[in-house]
């Protein structure tokens, strides 16, 4: 970098001096408003004829796509038989959990949790379920349902293999590896499009989209958990003359099955997470409920179909979650503890039949809960006593943050200057090398056509993760120092991150109306939780020598936070920003969809709308701010230690 | 049985020219090579058939590598292995995987036992790689079980054992192969003092039938005066001694060696017949003998009833004599060899 150049000649193998970098950063930056005001032609908007030309390509090939889906081999002989037996599959599914009376679904699952957990998990299990039913979505939680286990099947079927390929091979690991990183900060709206592209609008594309977003997870917690096993039991296996294939199958996998479970209740909570937007594209079921409440505000609706998925995603998570506490090196305790009685089992299939026989196959109406109207009053309530809390709150953010801050970065400041700051950032943080690819990045959002919507999306970005910031640091470090706090806090943190992203908009729209607070509203909760708890955890796993010292010498509290615990959890603290951010940047798009404009509405235009090379290239620029922004924070984050 | 020549074995980026620098060129005198770790330099040794070879040496000096050089667990980066004849090193897969199935078993410092595996199904995992059926293979296991005093222990999970109960277990699943070479990588350092004077005492009366021939790790000195027939005492990667207990007490080659052999239970490591005075004049007619091969702590009763010395017999016939001056010097001097001028 020309940086360099100034200290080089004089001293050539010290690092240049902190005060001369700053002040070449600086050099640079001036240089660059100057070029901007001398070229205003060229620095005025990021030069069009530099576009790339991917949308043009992307929209070519989906022509070319629509036009020979009938003819080309390509469709006929694998992408038609794939999308028809996937269909045909989960057609089997919902036929048979909608076939099955309600009472043995319920039965079913009953048996399940007492079999799992005991008779709490049971009847928790059964009155989710029922809860479903009551609230008149029976229908819909089957067809979620069915959705899910055939997605959760392929995600496993596929992600548990590589996760022991990546696990045994090295390279393979090295190859898949930054393959799932991208997979994980891409937003699922981003494939969505293609997969649409390929799969047309139905079940299907709702499947492999699940599929793809939920692998992950089994990938890396397969692989992790067979990295993980003792390597004296392995080593003792190789002595004694086994193959590899025996280590694997008698050493390793079943030593690795905690965790390996533990990916699959991941896979089924990210399955779950992504139900609405997998309606989108043409899953019926819950997710489509909530989608289409949502777009005609009915909030009472969308509250009760968001109900039902976290119903849904409590009742699997807690029953994946004991499947995967079952440890084969405990079972013996185990049995010894409860001895297997087959009473309550058959307490249970002895109900479901008297149910069976009382009541027709449809859930009973007469149950009805009808959350929707009380709901629907409270909303309507708070919005005519509330607005003069949120009218003002609103204002706030749109005029003092959002609207400086968005002119700051799109408006005022000419792209090369920008491109210079996020690359000093870089430099700064960590060294040339991120300096050189963050520019790169951001030539590239300029490449794709999208500078000034990428510049507004940033700001948002920004202006959210400083206020979950803000909101999320006092909180986590006050769970850290109360019980109570942390007690009080643990029910509302598993709900918000449980329900899925769609849900929050509900509320969220009612009191704020559309525009950009309401999508920075509902970022601010989803990414909250994550922020709280990772604080929260940094803190608490200070040393408890140094605590202990830091009272020995009499700190009061607040100096033993400030002077001890804070600094010492100042890595972690760092982590759960960057964890922060990474969800903010997760729900653009979510946020695009209620009037949050910049890049999340340039994603929702091409996917509703068709528009391939539009979404696309929307959603690749979503991604280089994503990485941009991660590894950026990652190597903030790192240099605290 | 088994040879091993000029073994190495050295961690790092490229160790074959690590190797050649430091065995064949200029930098032969030299410790180290930059980014390289030398763990084993250059050792040779033979274990004969039914012996037990013991290696001793501080943490780090390279005695669980060298021991797991031997199957090829950490693969040599130089030297030759013989097992019965068999170039260890020339083996293919098959070869190697046939050789640690049915020749040699070991025995970890950590247990190394299955977790999710009850003990009767971890003493038979050797067996069951091999592809024997259930029922030989649980019977095989059932009475190897019983031979460390496990019986009744069957279907309980490693972690319900103590530890010594955790490395009985780690013994009968090496002896359930039945072995020709048993490997012990520090088994008993794991286990409190008591339990592993235990342990050591249940060795020997296993060896004391089995014969098995052992190559025994240990990073303590009196372990293996009392395990071992010979002694390797390594440093740095290489053997600095190699003898009997004995004769390591007697002569020790270096302050490095001396330093270990100064605590030793003289009493019970030297013999009547390394001490005797070869000088049969003063010998007393009186009956007592001794055979040579008697520890000293087996005379002193019958020197101190008695003042006379005794006669040492040598496979019947007289050869020397003892006499209380000389057991109580062998017994105190720190160097009898320099003592005694023999
Ligand atoms: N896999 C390895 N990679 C690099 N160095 C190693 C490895 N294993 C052992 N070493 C080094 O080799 C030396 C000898 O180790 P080891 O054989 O475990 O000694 P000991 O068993 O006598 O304590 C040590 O310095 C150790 O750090
Ligand atoms: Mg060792």
């Amino acid at each position: 970098m020309a940086t360099r150049s100034f200290a080089l000649p004089i001293l050539p193998r010290a690092r240049s001096s902190r005060p001369w970098r700053i002040a070449s950063v600086l050099a640079l930056l001036a240089g660059a408003w100057l070029l901007s005001l001398l070229v205003p032609s060229l620095t005025d908007q990021f030069p069009a004829h530099w576009n790339l030309g991917l949308r043009e390509a992307v929209d070519g090939f989906s022509r070319w796509v629509t036009s020979n889906r009938i003819t080309s081999p390509i469709f006929v002989y694998f992408f038609d038989p794939l999308s028809t037996g996937i269909d045909a599959f989960v057609r089997l599914i919902e036929n048979a959990l909608l076939g099955a009376h309600w009472a043995v679904i319920i039965g079913i699952t009953a048996i399940a949790g007492w079999l799992l957990g005991g008779w709490r998990l049971s009847l928790g299990c059964s009155l989710g379920f029922f809860l479903c039913g009551a609230m008149g979505l029976w229908t819909q939680t089957m067809q979620t349902l069915a959705l899910m286990n055939v997605s959760v099947l392929f995600a496993l079927l596929i992600g548990i293999p590589l996760g022991i390929a990546c696990a045994l091979s090295n390279r393979f690991d090295r190859v898949l590896r930054p393959i799932l990183d991208a997979m994980q900060v891409m937003p699922a709206f981003v494939y969505l499009i293609p997969v649409v592209l390929f799969f047309g609008v139905a079940r299907v594309p709702a499947v492999v989209a699940t599929v793809i977003y939920a692998i992950p997870p089994a990938v890396r917690l397969t692989s992790l958990g067979i990295r993980e096993v003792q390597p004296a039991a392995v080593e003792a296996a190789r002595a004694f003359g086994s193959t590899r294939w025996q280590i694997l199958r008698k050493v390793q996998l079943p030593l690795a099955l905690p965790a390996i479970m533990a990916g699959v209740n991941q896979t089924i909570m990210m399955a779950l997470g992504i139900v609405v937007i997998a309606a989108m594209v043409g899953a019926g079921g819950l997710g489509r409920e909530v989608y289409l409440a949502l777009q005609r505000l009915q909030v009472g609706r969308a509250f009760e179909a968001g109900l039902a998925i976290v119903v849904i995603a409590i009742v699997l998570d807690r029953l994946s979650e004991a499947l995967s506490r079952i440890d084969l090196t405990q079972l013996p305790s185990r049995a010894a503890g409860r001895a297997p009685s087959w009473v309550a089992p058959l307490v249970i299939a002895g109900l479901t039949a008297l149910c069976v026989i009382a009541f027709q196959d449809a859930f009973p109406g007469e149950w009805q809960l009808g959350l929707a109207r009380p709901v629907d009053g409270l909303v309507r309530w708070t919005r005519d006593n509330l607005f003069f809390i949120t009218r003002p709150l609103s204002d706030f953010i749109t005029l003092y943050l959002l609207n400086p801050f968005r002119d700051l970065l799109r408006d005022i400041a000419p792209w090369p200057v920008m491109v210079v700051a996020v690359a000093a950032v870089g430099y700064f943080v960590s060294g040339w090398r991120l300096a050189l690819g963050s520019a790169i990045g951001m030539f590239m959002l300029g490449w794709l056509g999208m500078w000034s919507q990428s510049m507004d999306t940033l700001s948002q970005v920004l202006v959210t993760t400083a206020i979950t910031v803000v909101l999320a640091l006092p909180v986590g470090i006050l769970a850290s120092q109360s019980d109570v706090v942390r007690r009080v806090l643990r029910p509302i943190l598993d709900f918000l991150q449980t329900v899925p992203t769609f849900v929050f908009l509900v509320p969220v729209i009612m009191l704020f109306n559309v525009g950009r607070v309401p999508g920075i509203i509902a970022s601010v909760l989803y990414a909250i939780p994550v922020g709280i708890r990772l604080t929260e955890l940094g803190i608490r796993q200070v040393s408890p020598e140094a605590v202990e010292a830091a009272k020995a010498f009499g700190s009061t509290r607040a100096q033993l936070i400030v002077k001890v615990q804070l600094p010492l959890a100042k890595p972690a603290i760092a982590l759960s920003v960057n964890q922060m951010i990474m969800m903010v940047l997760a729900m653009v798009v979510i946020a695009g969809m209620v009037g949050g404009a910049g890049l999340g509405l340039e994603a929702v235009i091409g996917l509703t709308r068709s528009e391939t090379g539009i979404g696309i290239s929307a959603g690749l620029c979503i991604v280089i701010l994503a990485m941009i922004l991660d590894r950026i924070t990652q190597a903030w984050a790192a240099r605290q230690r | 049985m088994l040879i091993c020549t000029d073994i190495w074995k050295i961690f790092g980026p490229t160790p074959e020219k690590a190797h050649a620098a430091l065995a064949f060129q200029v930098a032969a005198d030299k410790l180290s090579y930059p980014d390289h770790v030398v763990a084993v330099r250059g050792v040779s040794f033979e274990v004969k058939k039914g012996e037990t070879f013991v290696v001793m040496g501080l943490s780090g000096s390279g005695k669980s590598t060298l021991v797991r050089c031997l199957t090829r667990l950490t693969e040599p980066t130089a030297g030759q292995i013989l097992i019965e004849g068999q170039d260890v090193r020339r083996m293919n897969d098959e070869a190697l995987r046939n050789l640690r199935r049915h020749k040699v078993s070991m025995v970890f410092q950590n247990f190394g036992l299955l977790p999710h595996r009850r003990v009767l199904d971890n003493v038979a995992y050797g067996l069951e790689v091999c592809g024997v059926d259930r029922r030989t293979r649980n019977d095989r296991a059932a009475q190897m079980i019983e031979l460390v005093g496990l019986k009744g222990w069957e279907s309980k999970y490693p972690r319900q054992l103590s530890g010594g109960m955790q490395q009985r277990v780690g013994l009968a699943r090496a002896l359930a192969v039945n072995p020709d070479i048993l490997l012990f990588d520090e088994p008993f350092s794991a286990l409190d003092p008591l339990i592993r004077r235990e342990m050591q005492d249940e060795l020997l009366r296993l060896q004391s039938t089995l014969h098995k021939t052992s190559v025994f790790i240990t990073h303590d000195f009196p372990e293996a005066l009392k395990i071992g027939d010979r002694i390797a005492i390594m440093k740095d990667g290489q053997f600095v001694q190699v003898g009997t207990p004995q004769e390591l007490v007697l002569r020790p080659r270096d302050d490095y060696v001396r330093a270990f052999v100064k605590d030793a239970p003289r009493a019970k490591v030297l013999t009547a017949g390394a001490i005797m005075s070869r000088d049969l004049r003063g010998r007393a007619p009186n009956g007592r003998t001794v055979p040579s091969h008697a520890p000293l702590q087996a005379l002193l009763p019958m020197l101190a009833e008695h003042d006379a010395p005794l006669t040492v017999l040598d496979g019947g016939t007289p050869a020397g004599v003892v006499d209380r001056a000389a057991v109580i010097r062998a017994l105190v001097e720190e160097d009898v060899a320099r003592a005694t001028g023999a």
